[in-house]
């Protein structure tokens, strides 16, 4: 068991955990994940990870959707087949709002969705069996490379006074 | 975290200067112009809805955030707080619309009135106008007062009580709110034009009165921020509020359209009278209006850095304050001035009075406190914030 290359700590709340992030960081500690059943604020700033740009993409394919509607729209009612609907003039720009505003949102929405399964990899068939069944329900883990220096013994010395369930 | 706002002589001097010297200006152009007491009358109808609203909009803010038990916004919390301080100001206010009911109100004249018809008799006659106004006020004052109370008490002692009674009070002005701010709504803006009805007018003034408050409160913290004082506010306070004028600049164009489309689609003489007379006789205010309150707050925060960045939400919320004067004025205007209504010098002079005495009244309610409430519960919740 001690031939493995990393140390999982595990927290039973938020809050001494990233207690315990601050503390590894201070002491120059490889961390490697850190896994939380739901999503911490402000965690990403204290990993420096780097802000995703899946909203950048979600901004260009809505712009693109709500583009693709209006032309669309534009192009069945004034010169496909044109129709007299209510009175209206053929170039009812009002009329056209409404869908050209659910495109672009499901345009943006389906896009973003699409990029988060690629840039994480996640497709449908995958096969996961996680270490520790708790990583999946309550527990807090956060998991640090370990070397010759850096022991089960050494992390808990220097997360001391941290409350912490289990170190293995 | 010792902060104490010290309202300073300058400015306790300078504002009823200013206030003073446009009333001057509001005088004399409106002699000099020939207008009439229609013009009056229906500028302090004008601003007494936008600041009340701004006032309203900010006790809206303060209950929701009761209800939701959230506490970011402590650190920023005293700025609604005294900006609810303009309510009994401006109920004094509105209660003058007495004198001018026959100047901005068809309905106040006999002939009109006999033409009403249903329900409308019932409701639009002067004596029940007031009893409503006065209804309206009391319970608005009365909730915030109780608020208020609950919070002072919560910052004495530790009982829960009080927080579940805040909570109560919160929740409770939200429903009393709900109504009476539709009806409020009908009562002084839309019955300006008494054979014209539309449904979600109510909701759409709420929004417009929450948007303009959000655009003070930002604007109140970055020159608190700018004065020196609130040394604690971090940018994540700053993107919260930033999230909050992006969304609701967004439902508030939701609600223009909403209203805009059915009308339009609808077709009837009868509803149509409201919107052919605003997008014919004033198509540049029209569109401006969209643009001012919906393309400027959208596309200038839609970056997840820039709602971090408190000069551009400043400047953005300048804008969208201004541009939601703009919106009550395409409310009111256009129907007690006709198409001869315009902005000009009686208008601005007028809002610049309106503008000197709430910025007064606000700065003299914050300066008699600490600006940051030390013993708030939500204190540190608020201090160790991160959106």
């Amino acid at each position: 068991m001690d031939n493995k290359d990393y140390i999982s700590v595990y927290f039973d709340d938020e809050d001494p955990m990233l207690q315990a992030l601050r503390r590894l960081k201070e002491n120059n500690l490889t961390i490697i994940d850190v896994l939380t059943p739901f999503p911490v604020h402000g965690i990403d700033k204290l990993l420096s990870v780097k802000r995703t740009r899946i909203p950048v993409g979600g901004f260009i394919f809505g712009a693109l959707g709500g583009i693709l509607a209006f032309w669309f729209m534009t192009w069945v009612f004034t010169v496909s087949y044109p129709l007299i609907i209510g009175g209206k003039p053929f170039f009812a720009l009002p009329s056209f709002v409404p869908i050209t505003f659910e495109m672009t949102v499901l345009f943006a929405g389906l896009s973003m969705a699409a990029g988060m399964f690629l840039r994480s990899k996640l497709k449908p068939d995958i096969r996961f069996k996680p270490a520790d069944e708790r990583i999946t329900d309550n527990m807090f883990v956060i998991v640090i490379g370990s070397n010759a220096n850096t022991t089960r013994e050494s992390i808990r010395t220097v997360l001391s006074g941290i409350s912490i369930i289990e170190i293995r | 975290m010792d902060e104490q706002f010290i309202f300073s002589k300058q400015y306790r001097n300078i504002l009823p200067i200013l206030a003073a010297v446009s009333l001057v200006v509001f005088l004399l152009a409106v002699v000099l112009s020939g207008s009439g007491s229609a013009r009056i009358w229906s500028n302090i109808l004008l601003n007494n809805q936008f600041f009340l609203g701004i006032s309203l909009g900010a006790a809206f803010f303060i209950a929701v955030h009761r209800v939701a038990t959230s506490g970011w916004q402590t650190v920023i919390q005293r700025v609604p707080d005294a900006m609810t301080s303009f309510l009994p100001v401006a109920f004094i206010l509105m209660l003058l619309i007495y004198f001018g009911m026959n100047d901005i109100y068809a309905w106040a004249d006999s002939e009109v009135y006999e033409g009403l018809t249903g329900a409308k008799k019932i409701w639009l006659n002067i004596p029940f106008y007031f009893v409503r106004m006065v209804l309206y006020f009391a319970g608005w004052i009365f909730f915030i007062r109780m608020m208020k109370k609950n919070s002072e008490s919560l910052t004495i002692s530790s009982d829960l009580k009080y927080h579940n009674r805040r909570k109560i009070f919160a929740g409770l002005f939200l429903v009393f709110f709900g109504i009476t701010v539709s009806a409020s709504s009908w009562d002084w803006i839309m019955s300006l034009k008494p054979d014209w009805y539309s449904t979600i007018f109510g909701w759409y003034v709420l929004i417009s009165m929450f948007v303009a408050s959000l655009c003070f409160i930002i604007l109140i913290t970055w020159l608190l921020r700018r004065m020196g004082y609130l040394k604690v506010l971090r940018s994540d306070h700053v993107h919260d509020l930033a999230i909050l004028l992006f969304a609701f600049s967004i439902f508030w164009a939701y609600q223009w359209f909403a209203q805009y489309l059915l009308i339009w689609y609808g077709h009837l003489p009868e509803e149509t009278s409201y919107f052919i007379p605003r997008q014919h006789e004033f198509t540049l205010l029209f569109f401006l209006n969209l643009g001012i309150n919906f393309i400027v707050p959208f596309f200038g925060l839609i970056r997840t850095s820039s709602k971090y960045n408190l000069n551009r939400v400043a400047a953005i919320a300048a804008m969208t304050l201004i541009g939601h004067w703009i919106d009550y004025w395409l409310l009111i205007m256009p129907e007690t001035a006709g198409t001869k209504a315009t902005i000009g010098l009686p208008e601005i002079s007028m809002t610049l009075i309106y503008a000197c005495g709430f910025i007064y009244i606000f700065f003299r309610t914050l300066s008699h406190g600490p600006l940051i409430v030390k013993n708030d519960p939500f204190l540190q919740e608020s201090l160790n914030y991160e959106s």
